[in-house]
């Protein structure tokens, strides 16, 4: 018999997100997703001074911090007219490069990893590593003193649980050396953003940060160690996971979506606006055919969505009224789909769309793109980023020795009259676009789609699921007390949720079989 | 030296504390014997201080600042310190094994509650978590606490940047009138102050010395103008115009909409990050987050404001016969500035 059972809060993500799933012979049938919080910052930009946007839409979200920044500064770039000088944009991709390199590891640690291990095997772990040893000390004198918060309480581990007490111990402590590291990564971030979360520096038009050496110094030295522990750990703890205790999970189809996904493409690499790190494309169907992103190909559906009406538009054309007694519908979040498709965007969609060489070759090799994947999509990335922040840091340097340091297009400064703009780029958590009308000197509209829109949408008017429900479906759920699948494979898209829902508001008339954790 | 050494060698792990403890009571200006006793109340404790942290309308910026503490180290703070029983960023369980976490804890009583995020005014249901409105959560979760600490502009005041949207978010202060609170505004929180606060209530069971506002003087005693290191700049009128000028690079951010000569805040001595910089130190001009206008008052952020009509009424009320003298002297060298800056516009 087809029993449901709600998992609300979803915890160690980002944002209030419930998450709904319909459970027969051990298995998910069927799943629904709902964010449950309104703060309304695009109606509250209305009206407003159009270079506030950048400030307050940074506030979107602390974790991926500087994402919507930097979103909202291209979109007004584009509105402004301004042209970014070449300092100012290696300044936004170093402060936004080293929040990325705080934002994976940190995912994998902090937000994830407590999925996978089995913490207290760590009791019985029998070798003489030193730290280890520490670490084991630590935790058993958390156990005796009957107060393991936050590691507890937790589901109870089922059969992906790895509980090998080597591995377990070693990725305790490599949990609490990235507490130290994401925190560093931060600080590189804010030597040149001012403060992170929420750095103050990035503009339209550039940035307000003139880097010195001395600055440049201070990130290098940092990058080292960050670099290293990327390198050395946690990219080697996703490859030991991914294919030891956990390559049954990585090649079974826990977790799959649709096959289509989405990258707009993110951090240009030179002055040329198609030279990007991350490459832009859509993958519709085939992981081997990448197609040009065709901006216009966007809407947002409404169909399942408490919104009026039942049209799908334009972001620029969007609308956010309210009806909260809409039939059939059932989430506050919007369906956006590109060509009519559900598109999986982040970490695992840019790395298909990048062709990434390992991790090609590990599909070739029976890595199915689910939930482990997405964590190795994830790692790979991070590497990525590494190369990219050292050569523009390398960059930014020798323009600093030759005193040609010009970051920001101060010709461009005042508001427009009136104008329109859009700012295309990738976020941590994939896909992320802002657009801007521009009317009297004043914003008129703005409207966000964001990653957790695409990931965690609804159904859309033509009942198609979105990719984060979709990929819910066939998830085993031995044990329905403990549906770890069904949060491993929602903690796989690194849902952030704060900002993907526009409005929301409680559910109030669905009364569900049974609530568990 | 690495976290691991740290965590294995115990000595220096208890003098790290200890050095803590000495920074903490350095922090609000107490005694160097005080820090003995922060150590001393928190190794008396046979258990751990109980946390509860709850997030409301909120972008989980200020968990992400407190997981950027680097000073105690964050590992030892969460395994070591605090015994932190409900956080929706970190914790291990979900759903029900999450809300009967918070709910055991809340049996027992007498712990640190924490808010981020603001709570909408307008409308319960804007924000929920697990099927309750979040003001019902909080008001629950408020009633056996000891004390509560707002942290961030969301759950101060008038609710920082939600606080200017249809949702109304408001301050914790707006809903919970019988408890003690602790007002920590800035967006996000400061990691230092937070984590301070939190040891010094430990350790003494009662609440800072704070302004009218209820913020700690310590961190919210001076005004962030007094202490800027542009304030020479400001003196002598120079004010940024350009950021690619190095000449102007370390000139006054008034007229790109400095919100410093109204913002109470030790951001100009204490800077974020573990002293990586800070808005002002970055070019950029301070937003006043710590202050109650923050947002809607202070927006648009970058125009220069007119400052000097609206200060009498926003001060600290406790510091205002100094500020206002401050203003009085403020308002003549603008006034003089301001004629330089247009003067040499004329010339152009
Ligand atoms: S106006 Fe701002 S930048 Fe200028 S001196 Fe005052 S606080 Fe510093
Ligand atoms: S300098 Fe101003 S805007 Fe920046 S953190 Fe301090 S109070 Fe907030």
């Amino acid at each position: 018999m087809a029993q449901k059972i709600k998992i609300d809060p979803v915890t160690r993500i980002e944002g209030h997100l419930g998450v709904t799933v319909e459970i027969e012979n051990g298995k998910v049938k069927d799943a629904w997703s709902e964010g449950n919080m309104f703060r309304g910052l695009e109606v509250l930009l209305k009206g407003r001074d159009p270079r506030d946007a950048s400030y307050v839409t940074d506030r979107v979200c602390g974790v991926c911090s500087g994402s919507h920044n930097w979103a909202s500064a291209l979109a007004l770039d584009d509105a402004f007219g301004a042209d970014v000088p070449d300092a100012g944009r290696l300044v936004r991709n170093l402060i936004l490069g080293a929040m990325w390199l705080h934002d994976h590891p940190l995912h994998f640690y902090h937000l994830s990893a407590l999925d996978y291990i089995d913490v207290m095997a760590v009791a019985k772990y029998k070798g003489n590593d030193p730290g280890l040893k520490a670490v084991r000390s630590k935790i058993v004198k958390l156990v005796q003193a009957g107060d393991t918060a936050p590691l507890t309480p937790r589901y109870a581990p089922d059969e992906w649980n790895v509980s090998d007490p080597e591995l377990v111990t070693t990725a305790v402590a490599h949990y609490l050396q990235c507490l130290e590291i994401q925190a560093k990564a931060k600080r590189m971030a804010a030597l040149l953003g001012g403060k992170i979360p929420h750095n103050a520096s990035i503009v339209v038009g550039g940035t307000t940060m003139y880097p010195t050496m001395q600055t440049l110094d201070a990130y290098r030295g940092i990058l080292a160690e960050v670099a290293a522990f990327v390198k050395n750990v946690y990219v080697k703890d996703v490859v030991t996971f991914g294919t030891g205790p956990l390559l049954k999970l990585a090649t079974s189809n826990v977790g799959v979506s649709g096959l289509n996904y989405l990258s707009y493409g993110g951090f240009q690499n030179s002055s040329s606006k198609d030279d990007m790190l991350l490459p832009a494309g859509a993958i519709l169907g085939n992981l081997g055919s990448i197609e040009k992103v065709d901006p216009e190909a966007i809407t947002e559906h409404v169909a399942y969505s408490w919104y009026d009406g039942d049209a799908a538009l334009q972001p620029a054309q969007g609308e956010t009224a309210v009806n909260r007694d809409k039939d059939k519908a059932y989430s506050f979040i919007k369906a956006p789909r590109y060509q009519d498709k559900a598109m999986e965007v982040g970490p695992l969609a840019r790395m298909l769309v990048a062709q990434n060489e390992t991790l090609m070759g590990l599909v070739e090799k029976g890595v199915k793109p689910g939930a482990v994947a997405r964590h190795a999509a994830r790692a790979l990335e991070t590497l990525t980023i590494v190369d990219g922040v050292t050569k523009w840091l390398d960059e930014l340097t020798g323009m600093v020795g030759k005193g040609d340091v010009k970051i920001h297009d101060d010709s461009k400064w005042n508001v427009p009259d009136s104008s329109t703009g859009k700012g295309l780029t990738e976020a941590p958590r994939g896909a992320l676009g802002h657009w801007i009308n521009i009317k009297g000197g004043k914003i008129e509209n703005y409207q966000l789609v964001v990653p957790g829109t695409w990931n965690m949408s609804p159904r859309d008017k033509n009942n198609v699921r979105g990719p984060m429900e979709q990929a819910l479906i066939g998830a085993p759920v031995p044990d329905a007390k403990n549906p770890n699948n069904v949060v491993r494979i929602i903690r796989s898209f690194d849902p952030c949720i704060s900002c993907a829902v526009h409005i929301i508001e409680p559910k109030t008339n669905e009364i569900l079989k049974f609530q568990i954790g | 030296m690495g976290l691991l050494e740290e965590l294995a060698a115990k000595q220096i792990e208890r003098r790290d504390f200890v050095k803590f403890c000495a920074a903490v009571s350095a922090v609000f200006g107490m005694p160097k014997a005080f820090a003995k006793d922060i150590a001393f109340a928190a190794e008396a404790a046979t258990k751990k201080p109980a946390v509860i942290w709850l997030e409301g309308q909120d972008c989980a910026g200020c968990s992400e600042s407190f997981l950027a503490t680097l000073n105690p180290s964050l590992a030892e703070l969460l395994l070591g310190t605090i015994s932190l029983r409900y956080h929706e960023t970190v914790m291990a369980g979900a759903g029900a094994v999450a809300e009967e976490a918070r709910l055991k804890t809340m049996e027992e009583g007498g712990y640190v509650l924490v808010v981020e995020g603001s709570i909408p005014a307008a409308d319960d249901r804007f924000c929920t978590v697990g099927g309750k409105s979040f003001k019902e959560v909080l008001t629950e979760t408020a009633k056996n606490a000891a004390v509560i600490i707002a942290a961030g502009s969301c759950a101060t005041f008038n609710g920082g940047i939600p606080g200017a949207s249809p949702s109304k978010g408001r301050g914790v202060a707006y809903f919970i009138k019988d408890k003690p609170i602790i007002n920590l505004p800035t967006c996000p929180v400061k990691p230092a102050r937070l984590v301070a606060t939190i040891m010094y209530y430990l350790a003494s069971g009662k609440a800072p010395a704070m302004d009218k506002l209820n913020r700690p003087l310590a961190f919210y005693g001076e005004l962030l103008h007094d202490n800027c290191p542009r304030r020479g700049q400001f003196e002598a009128g120079h004010f940024l115009q350009d950021w690619n000028d190095p000449a102007q690079r370390d000139y006054c951010l008034l007229l790109k909409g400095c919100k410093g000569p109204k913002t109470y805040t030790d951001c100009a001595k204490v800077w974020w990050n573990e002293g990586a910089n800070w808005c002002i130190g970055a070019g950029a001009p301070c937003a006043g987050c710590s202050q109650p206008e923050f947002y809607g008052g202070f927006s648009p952020l970058y125009d220069k404001q007119d400052i000097f009509n609206g200060v009498g009424k926003s001060v600290n009320i406790d510091t205002a016969g100094k500020a206002l003298v401050g203003v009085a002297a403020v308002g003549a060298v603008v006034h003089g500035a301001g004629r330089l800056v247009l003067g040499n516009k004329d010339k152009k």
